[in-house]
């Protein structure tokens, strides 16, 4: 029997529909993977089954039961837990507080037993093996890596009977990554159900048993995974085949330097990375996390402080903050990785966020022009297809993906020509994902210079022209054309062997 | 791809940051403001003789004591994420009903005093569910009740006036173990915050501050925190209008707005972050004593008591600039 079964499910954001009439069922036991576009509404789904948003249509069953959770304690009660893709976490308080938050086993005196709750935390994480995290830190000093496995600790907390892991992934490097998979399989061996959402065809291959697949928010079909090709996945997902992901790489760089970084330093993890970055070129950045690619793109930006010198264009640069780093043409744009927290002002709506740092450009002779602004900002939505009702749309509202796609926009609208884009496919579906590569290359045929981390080793070996690898915050090898494969990559970022 | 057992990934990240400096970092809006505290002790020591005593003490608390007392409530909301601005209100209202109701049966008494606490609890919590309910800010909700709170104190009591019996006039003078009675109320209240941060409830308010959305993901009623912060606050607010009264002796339709701006400085001062999330009743009670000790300080040095305002503000400005550079600081750290 279907232990969680939906019909006629429908979700309206004033004129947004979310969901229309979606259909959804699963069975125990069983991976059960959830895809789709950008704004499909796959997040809008699980939140209306983990209780956070009620449907405005729809019959729900919980092993038959009808179902419908008030609020999140009364999904979680029913054995309902999501592991959100916003993140469901409070910032002020410590990883171990995080995970029992409102759980938290209590004293006499109704006070939390810290003794106990650090046993509890402990505990869990040995019993699902989780990749080591210090129960004691506070959760705003952790890394979007960290942050996201603190909140699958939470949600396997709950140890609930049905889990949802909503782009749980994508946040992860490749090794926690698989780690999560396995879990995700283990725990459906326990007899659980596990509904998973990811953007990655690979990881939905390697663990879903059936899957479904969302578009504008109606189910289009639902597979027995070994009976379906990707492309018949990927086709039905975007309603059209994808001619293809990967861009044909023409060498486009040219012997002009747009970025020349020499012995750059910061925290203890960036200790001297040396590189050149050419005119036309897409360089990626590789290396296991935590190795020192972050503080490389935030301290080139002028977000971290930073030793060492820059030279831009030829000229050596202080880059002091951020908005030294953006100044018009010869400046720097990035996609930063916190997308709430540094890349996009969520209260405020997609034309705001796409606008607000290059409002020079709109002005004139002091005056706001807002013909050009408008015109500028739907060129943007149209040519990154950004779904949202109209432009005045609060960012914040937009689904993951789309919301990745208004930090695109914005940084392109900078005009600045060094782009830093760290992780930008992060949650952006496939279709988009191919357009984001082609855009990379294209603007390198136009002089653009692009530094590229991914998260996603094969992205990293089919878009750039040459690949660093970090390890210990330094380049341990630059691996050129040809030479970049998966395993060369990973080889360097372990091997202590000059390349 | 293939997978199997799952298998626990090593560990990759290089050494971490020293965590002695997020620490202290972490506190220095709180260390800054003991470091004033001392400052401003020190002058007064030096122009004043018999500063350095349990007297001394004694008597500084019991002028504190009013604004602790407000500012414990304030610090509450604001570590919710908010701010309660009726407390003004709470206040004129509590010390006119005590001072036109009061008599010298201690009945009587005891009675009126559960009573204004009560109304200073169900005044914030009605603040407390029209925030929520009605999705709006507190600082026009708490401002709107503070006008019509003062009104309803203007009704009761045109002037200052009224009374209380004696002995509760002198209930600052009792002493125990010769500390007197603000001293150990003062006690009771920073053991209640220990034991308060340390509950779910206190958890929540603070979670419920540090981020809203994730707090209401988690599960969290937001009405329900906010009509149980509110109301906390009004019953603070009433508390330190009954204590007021003690030093008084009096009503006044108009003495609460005295404590409302302080109220919300005392805790900034202290490090309570007006983004909420963040704070502690330690460093508030620091900053209400600065700022009593500031008055003292204006008397001693026989210059216009115009400057006590002046001192306040730069001693304010000099937390804020403590917080923000902390604040500053500990964002280049994360991550
Ligand atoms: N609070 C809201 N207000 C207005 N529109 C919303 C709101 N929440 C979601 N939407 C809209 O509903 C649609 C579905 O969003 P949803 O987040 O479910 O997509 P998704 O499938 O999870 O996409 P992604 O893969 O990008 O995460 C989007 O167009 C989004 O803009
Ligand atoms: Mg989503």
């Amino acid at each position: 029997m279907d232990l969680i079964e939906v019909s006629g499910l429908t979700k309206r954001y004033g004129g947004i529909v979310a969901l229309s009439e979606a259909q959804f069922s699963a069975w125990a036991g069983e991976v059960h993977a959830l895809v789709g576009e950008n704004g499909a509404g796959k997040s809008t789904f699980i939140q209306i089954l983990s209780g956070a948003v009620h449907p405005d249509e729809g019959k729900l069953q919980l092993e038959g039961q009808p179902y419908s959770p008030i609020n999140p304690d009364a999904a979680q009660a029913l054995g309902v837990a999501a592991v959100f893709q916003e993140l469901s976490l409070i910032p002020d308080l410590a990883v171990e507080q995080n995970i029992w938050f409102r759980r938290e086993p209590r004293t006499a005196l109704l006070t939390v037993d810290g003794k106990a709750l650090r046993r509890k935390t402990l505990e869990l994480f040995d019993k699902y093996r989780f990749p080591p995290l210090d129960p004691a830190r506070e959760l705003r000093r952790l890394t979007l890596a960290e942050r996201q496995l603190v909140e699958i600790a939470k949600g396997l907390a709950k140890d609930p009977r049905i889990l949802i892991l909503d782009e749980a992934t994508s946040a992860l490097p490749a090794k926690e990554a698989e780690w999560l998979l396995a879990l995700t399989r283990q725990i459906a061996a326990e007899g659980r159900l596990v509904i998973f959402i990811s953007h990655r065809m690979g990881e939905v291959r390697a663990i879903a048993d059936r899957l479904t697949i969302f578009r504008n928010g109606s189910t289009v079909a639902s597979h027995v995974a070994t009976a379906v090709s990707d492309d018949e996945i990927v086709t039905q997902m975007i309603g059209r085949p994808l001619v293809r992901l990967y861009p044909e790489r023409k060498a486009t760089a040219t012997e002009r330097i747009a970025l020349k970084v020499d012995d750059l330093r910061s925290g203890s993890r960036l200790t001297g990375a040396s590189f050149e970055l050419r005119e036309g070129e897409v360089l990626g950045v590789g290396g296991l996390q935590g190795h020192g690619q972050r503080e490389l793109f935030q301290s080139l930006f002028g977000a971290s402080r930073a030793t060492g010198s820059i030279e831009l264009w030829g000229k050596p640069t202080q880059i002091a903050n951020p908005r030294h780093a953006l100044i018009g043409r010869d400046g720097i744009a990035l996609v930063p990785e916190d997308r709430p927290g540094q890349g996009l002002l969520l209260t405020k709506s997609v034309r705001e966020n796409l606008t607000l740092s290059v409002i020079r450009r709109f002005t004139d002779k002091g005056f706001l022009s807002r013909g050009r602004e408008a015109a500028l900002v739907k060129e943007m939505v149209d040519f990154l297809r950004i779904k949202a009702g109209t432009p005045e749309q609060l960012a914040g509202t937009l689904s993951g993906g789309n919301q990745q796609k208004v930090i695109f926009g914005k940084m392109l609208l900078t005009e600045a020509r060094v782009l830093l884009l760290y992780d930008p496919t992060r949650g952006v579906d496939v279709g988009t994902k191919g357009e984001i590569f082609q855009l990379m290359r294209d603007l390198a045929a136009r002089g653009y210079a692009i530094l590229f981390y991914s998260s996603d080793l094969p992205e990293l070996v089919h878009v750039p022209d040459r690949v660093l690898v970090l390890r210990s915050g330094r380049v341990a090898a630059t691996l050129g054309a040809g030479r970049v494969s998966e395993e060369a990559i990973l080889r360097a970022a372990v091997l202590d062997e000059a390349a | 791809m293939s997978v199997s057992v799952a298998e626990r990934p090593a560990e990759t990240e290089p050494a971490r940051h020293l965590a002695w400096r997020g620490w202290l970092l972490d506190r220095a809006p709180f260390l800054v403001a003991c470091l004033m505290l001392l400052v401003v002790v020190a002058i007064y020591g030096a122009l004043q003789k018999g500063v350095f005593t349990l007297d001394e003490i004694n008597l500084d608390t019991a002028a504190a004591m009013t604004l602790i007392l407000a500012a414990t409530g304030q610090t509450i909301v604001l570590i919710r994420g908010g701010i309660d601005l009726s407390i003004g209100g709470v206040i004129s209202l509590g010390t006119v009903i005590a001072a036109t109701q009061f008599s010298d049966d201690p009945l009587t008494v005891v009675m009126w005093s559960a009573l204004i606490l009560a109304i200073g609890f169900a005044v914030g919590a009605l603040n407390g569910l029209l925030i929520s309910a009605l999705k709006l800010q507190p600082f026009l909700v708490t401002l709107a009740s503070w006008s019509i709170l003062n009104g309803i104190a203007m009704l009761i009591l045109p002037t200052d006036g009224g009374g209380v019996p004696g002995w509760w006039i002198g209930f600052s003078y009792n002493q125990i173990l010769g500390l007197a009675s603000p001293v150990w109320m003062l006690i009771g209240l920073i053991i209640f915050w220990y034991w308060f941060r340390a509950t779910r409830l206190g958890i929540t308010i603070q979670a419920t501050g540090s981020n809203e959305k994730s707090a209401f993901l988690s599960g969290v009623s937001i009405a329900r925190i906010n009509v149980v912060t509110y109301g906390l606050s009004g019953l603070f607010a009433a508390a330190a209008a009954l204590y007021l009264t003690t030093q008084t002796g009096a009503g006044s339709p108009t003495i609460g707005k005295d404590y409302i701006l302080p109220s919300v400085a005392a805790a900034v001062i202290g490090g309570v972050s007006l983004f909420g999330g963040r704070g502690h009743l330690l460093g508030t009670v620091i900053g209400a004593l600065i700022l009593t000790l500031i008055g003292n300080l204006v008397f001693v040095l026989r210059v216009s008591s115009y400057w006590q305002p002046v001192m306040s503000g730069v001693i304010l400005l000099v937390a804020v600039l403590a917080s923000s550079l902390a604040e500053k600081t500990a964002r280049g750290q994360e991550q």
